[in-house]
């Protein structure tokens, strides 16, 4: 009788734990009129006017060089600014995949319990959410415009192309901090023993196809991956990939999707021929890039975020191998259009001290001097590209890393990474992306896919 | 009900003893008074459980009528009964109950046929060697789920796992969808079998090794004795541990899943719960999430009312 009465105290528990599964959403709402009628621009802080913020960023959950990085560049801010403490803290969330959706869910989190911290590093694929529904401050109405615009000036002024890149309806909302453009990297030593010449890396898919089923021909090692194609790739480089071949996955004035139609299926055929030739190996982006480190893998499209793991990589390994980089490929006849990965600093602060603080946390994070140890430790884009001739910046630096030219290169071409609207935007962009993937690694119809998919996607639009 | 059933009866009844037989009745203030005790210790446990489950519970009801996306700056939407509705309509959802049905039913032999098995055979072994066997089995019990999924991810690696080397054919276990569901359930099993062993021994524990002796003595066989005499002892124990399995294996997948296949490849590793996680917290549809919620509580609140009415009925009570 006893066990019987315990199996059914465990059915209760269970179907109780169910239930409080949801209770963290049925919370409720305190009205929070956080208003962003601030009339005229935030004070300068006064000498002695102590103020300390909170700063949050995804790259503190990465251990090694960008957590170094960073933590440096928070003690230099506050040696400079003695009046200013900062917390530097990461993403409050249990998982550890999806560092932008993630990142994301940790503001939302802390904004729902009435607590964001006051500066933040966000993606620019949330970007439509983070200004409408997250509330980030618009900088132009905080600082000023003149103030926004001065800052992304200076002595090596920002690329043009990536000002406005955190700007929502015109006004700036994040200043664009740390990004990337689809890098190819590839392994000199399996080009030669490929009989490859190293010197000249593919230039288009065909080649990029040719040039992979050479290596795995000869030296047994996979050819080449793209990461570009999977739900925990993210869309920004899949965007990059679509708009290559002239297409887009959203109208320009986001009202449409259009990754069902034909530039893009094209592209997406182009990567599942890839793989079911044989040329690419069928990995989650988890296996593929620690794989490419280790020299297992000829080629790889990616995020000069990983760079620095290659570099560790090619070094380490037995016996060492060669790291080069080139451009993305193109379709035949094409030209490439790079999108942008990464993040904008965006303020939540809403105290007027707070705000003027977190406001010199933000210029001080994208000065030439941080810049300067960003692109040299972490290997991200100097947004500030005259950096890179600067004897006193990067220069030398850059001489002796070659591998930031393509990214350098595509940056003047850049085409933003278009996030999607409404308050369901994740779910568009898991939807379009598991198509995506479900096409590539595991041999769906292309068109039938996304059509579906595109439809699927289409009711969660926001309703105009 | 069947077989033997007694009810304790042995202790007298208080109320013919302690109660003198008054002449009068107390005041019915002084009775109010008298009665109450016994509810002010329930009120408590009654409390927590409302304050922690049942109202929680009316609030995501509420929740699964409107579409919110948890954010106090932003006003909830009513829609009605479009949440359920757009639920239904979601090809996503019925594949991932099949999943989850699928799975739960995998796991059922690492939790209730191999534990059964290993406690068999290591409760004829005795001494020493018996407690270091049981400790080697519970140890994976004793792994933290996302500690223990970052090594299996090394050892599945295609080309440099352990695994793979072993049986010498290179298997993607977690980027292919046959591998991948095989991998996330022998996972979640070998974490599981440790305790299920357990609790199963704990299980032989409990029966009286008269029966066994009796049935010796009539020269059962080994198998007999164990087909005949143990197995229906131990039934309410294993209808147990199916019960567990079928209302906990959603959560204990949940980790293995955000950790090693994020749900892929090609949704081939999702469940129930790992969707609802999506839904609320990732897509910030706490509404839909909401509804969903529900669903799946009344789905199991049925599934499990009928596996305890089963335990009711097949379990054999040994008094």
């Amino acid at each position: 009788m006893k066990r019987r009465r315990f199996a059914r105290g465990v059915a209760a528990a269970c179907a109780a734990a169910l239930a409080l599964t949801l209770a963290a959403c049925g919370s409720d709402d305190d009205a929070d009129a956080g208003g962003t009628s601030t009339a005229g621009v935030v004070p300068e802080l006064g000498p002695d006017q102590k103020v300390s913020i909170v700063f949050e960023s995804y790259n503190l959950a990465q251990p090694g060089p960008w957590t170094d990085t960073f933590n440096g560049l928070i003690a230099d801010f506050e040696k400079a600014h003695p009046n200013i403490s900062v917390t530097a803290q990461k993403p409050q969330t249990s998982t550890l995949k999806g560092y932008g959706s993630a990142s994301t869910a940790s503001i939302q989190a802390q904004i729902a319990t009435g607590n964001a911290p006051d500066v933040a590093q966000l993606t620019f694929g949330d970007l439509g959410y983070t200004a409408t529904a997250l509330g980030a401050k618009p900088l132009d109405d905080i600082v000023g415009r003149d103030a926004v615009q001065e800052n992304f000036a200076g002595t090596h002024p920002f690329a043009p192309t990536a000002r406005t890149l955190g700007d929502v309806d015109g006004k700036t909302y994040g200043v664009p901090f740390v990004f990337s453009t689809p890098v190819l990297y590839y392994n000199a030593d399996l080009f030669t023993q490929a009989g490859l010449d190293p010197e000249k890396p593919p230039t288009t898919w065909d080649e990029f196809k040719t040039a992979a089923l050479a290596i795995k021909a000869k030296t047994g090692k996979n050819g080449g991956y793209i990461d570009c194609f999977t739900k925990v790739s993210g869309d920004w480089c899949y965007q990059a990939v679509v708009a290559s071949n002239g297409g887009s996955v959203i109208s320009e004035d986001r009202t449409k999707l259009t990754f069902a139609e034909a530039p893009a299926v094209q592209a997406v055929e182009m990567a599942q021929d890839l793989v079911n030739s044989g040329a690419s190996p069928k990995l989650s982006q988890d296996q593929a890039y620690p794989a490419f480190a280790r020299g297992e893998i000829g080629m790889i499209v990616e995020t000069s975020a990983a760079q620095g793991t290659f570099i560790k990589g090619a070094g380490g390994a037995k016996p060492p191998w060669t790291l080069r980089a080139t451009v993305m490929p193109s379709f035949t006849g094409k030209p490439v259009v790079p999108t942008n990965s990464g993040a904008a600093l965006f303020m939540f602060a809403k105290d007027a001290a707070k705000q003027r603080a977190a406001w010199e946390l933000i210029t001080y994070l994208t000065s030439d001097a941080a810049y300067t140890q960003i692109t040299s430790k972490i290997g991200y884009l100097p947004l500030r590209t005259g950096l890179l001739d600067d004897p006193n910046g990067l220069k030398t630096w850059a001489a002796e890393n070659p591998l930031v030219q393509p990214n350098v290169d595509q940056l003047a071409k850049l085409k933003p990474w278009v996030s999607f609207p409404g308050n369901n935007y994740v779910q568009i962009r898991t939807g379009m992306l598991e198509a995506v993937e479900s096409v590539v690694y595991s041999g769906a119809d292309p068109q039938k896919t996304l059509t579906d998919a595109q439809n699927q996607a289409a009711k969660l639009l926001p309703r105009s | 009900m069947t077989g033997a059933f007694v009810e304790i009866d042995a202790l007298p009844r208080p109320s013919a003893t302690v109660v003198p037989v008054a002449a009068a009745r107390p005041s019915p203030a002084r009775r109010l008074l008298r009665a109450l005790p016994p509810y002010l210790f329930l009120l408590p446990a009654i409390g927590c459980l409302a304050v922690w489950t049942y109202r929680p519970l009316a609030a995501a009801v509420n929740l699964s009528f409107f579409s919110w996306n948890l954010l106090p700056t932003t006003p909830k939407e009513p829609v009605g009964l479009d949440n359920y509705r757009r639920l239904l309509e979601l090809p996503d959802l019925w594949h991932a109950l099949w999943l989850t049905a699928a799975m739960t039913l995998a796991l059922l032999l690492f939790t209730v046929a191999l534990p059964t098995v290993v406690a068999l055979w290591t409760s004829a072994i005795r001494g020493r060697g018996r407690a270091v066997y049981r400790a080697m089995i519970f140890a994976p019990v004793l792994v933290p789920p996302v500690a223990g999924a970052a090594v299996w991810q090394w050892m599945l690696d295609p080309t440099s796992g352990a695994v793979d080397r072993l049986i010498g054919h290179p298997i993607n276990w977690i980027h292919e969808p046959g591998p991948a569901q095989i991998a996330i359930v022998v996972i979640t099993g070998w974490h599981l079998l440790g305790f299920a062993v357990l609790v199963v021994s704990a299980g032989l524990a409990g029966i009286d090794d008269e029966y066994t002796a009796a049935a010796m003595l009539d020269r059962a066989s080994r198998w007999q004795t164990t087909r005949w005499i143990t197995l229906p002892l131990l039934s309410p124990t294993l209808v147990f541990l199916a019960l567990m399995t079928v209302l906990m294996s959603g959560q204990l997948t949940f980790p293995l899943i955000d950790t090693l296949t994020q749900g892929g490849p090609d949704s081939a590793t999702t469940n129930v719960y790992y969707l609802l996680w999506e839904w609320g917290f990732q897509n910030f549809d706490a509404g839909f999430a909401a509804s969903a919620g529900l669903l799946f509580f009344v789905a199991f609140g049925v599934v499990a009312t009928g596996l305890v009415r089963l335990s009711d009925r097949l379990t054999f009570h040994d008094n």
